[in-house]
């Protein structure tokens, strides 16, 4: 491995783990939030969304995530739930991202390349995702 | 509620708790405890899969990058391949009928208990390929001793073709594609055993990122279930790695292929008989 190579390694290897924990720890906490709140606020609709689940071959539901947004900030709990999922999810996101701006700033090209393409398939997914 | 959420949450530990003791991911076990035990259809069962995939690599993953185990370069080249297979695996699953995954999932199974079976050495270190050379794949590993050692990395793009193939099949099932990762890696590229396993890992969680991105963004996955599901095989697998270095792993792996070929077996059927 080149001393570029080395030096990158080692950033990756310091600050890798703590945005991971970092994340995923956010994601976490909003999690059991939502939890705590569909216990408390709305049991029965847990258990409606459950039976509907059951029941459907497959479910799309493809609102607005800024209604999504508003009512998670509203405290509504299936919402909170959902908007833990999307920060879970966000976890590979942002590590992807951090090592695209540390390849840039080094200036290693190839991997500044590679990392550029995974985050334009996980863009590319959601995007699908959304109108497929 | 309470007693669907107690079950959700026990499923999901027990599946986390043996994914993590086997080496096979939760995602193996989680899938058909969904689907056979929660009498959820197999698309949201691969959903929230995936996204607990997610949450168990990144907790996984850190301490293998910490020490030094995880080979970050290999990771990030290989991703392009997996992150493709992945996404198209995802957008498939809504419009390939139930019964063919079933049966792609007892294939896969099949395959995860042969491969959890069957011997693996570590052998002599490759001398790398130009191509490899020339984007600084290779690293070095702790040795026993305390000593770095260094090792090359050969026939990247018959690896990334495998890789392809694991990303395919974790966004069409809902699994890590563990087993297919580290063998495309250790058998095809020559990179150590365990630096394959702690890579895999590592890339798990981008992969199965990917897939989840798809299924969120469609909004195929309850939250009602991804959640204690995410919740559960996280806290299950941090449980069961922590109780692996004491456990004996050849015994335990011979339990669970048996599992995982009974799985396989009960999908199978689901698949022929249309269930």
């Amino acid at each position: 491995m080149s001393a570029s190579a080395e030096a990158e390694d080692r950033i990756l290897r310091l600050w890798t783990p703590l945005i991971l924990r970092l994340v995923l720890l956010a994601a976490v906490v909003v999690l059991l939030t939502g939890l705590v709140l569909v216990a408390v606020k709305d049991p029965a609709a847990y258990v409606a969304h459950f039976r509907r689940a059951q029941q459907l071959p497959s479910v799309v539901d493809r609102e607005p995530w800024s209604a999504l947004l508003e009512r998670a900030l509203h405290g509504k709990p299936h919402d909170v739930l959902t908007l833990g999922l999307m920060l879970l999810t966000l976890v590979p996101l942002v590590r992807v991202a951090f090592c695209f701006l540390l390849f840039l700033t080094t200036r290693d090209w190839p991997f500044v390349l590679f990392t550029a393409y995974v985050l334009t398939g996980l863009v590319l997914g959601t995007v699908l995702g959304r109108i497929g | 509620m309470f007693s669907i959420l107690s079950y959700l949450l026990l499923l999901s530990v027990l599946a986390g708790f043996v994914g993590a003791l086997s080496g096979l991911g939760g995602g193996v076990f989680i899938v058909p405890a969904l689907v056979i035990l929660a009498h959820l259809p197999m698309p949201v069962a691969i959903g929230a899969s995936l996204i607990s995939v997610v949450a168990t690599s990144a907790g996984a993953s850190v301490a293998y990058v910490r020490d030094g185990w995880t080979n970050l370069r290999v990771a990030m080249l290989l991703e392009c391949a997996t992150v493709t297979g992945a996404v198209l695996g995802a957008y498939l699953v809504g419009l390939i009928p139930t019964w063919v995954l079933e049966l792609l999932f007892a294939a896969m199974m099949l395959e995860t208990a042969y491969s959890s079976l069957k011997n693996q050495d570590d052998r002599p270190i490759a001398t790398g390929d130009g191509f490899a050379r020339r984007l600084a794949l290779g690293g070095k590993y702790p040795g026993p001793d305390g000593r770095q050692i260094h090792y090359e990395v050969t026939d990247v793009p018959v690896g990334a073709a495998l890789m392809l193939l694991a990303g395919l099949m974790s966004g069409l099932l809902g699994i890590g594609s563990g087993a297919l990762k580290v063998m495309a890696m250790d058998s095809l590229m020559r990179l150590p055993l365990k630096v394959s396993s702690a890579t895999s890992n590592f890339m798990i969680g981008v992969t199965a990122g990917a897939g989840a991105l798809v299924f969120l963004a469609r909004g195929s996955v309850p939250a009602v279930v991804a959640a204690p599901v995410a919740l559960g095989v996280t806290a299950g697998a941090l449980a069961g790695s922590r109780i692996l270095p004491r456990a004996n792993v050849r015994v335990l792996r011979l339990g669970f292929a048996a599992i995982v070929l009974l799985i396989a077996a009960e999908m199978g059927w689901r698949a022929a008989s249309g269930i």
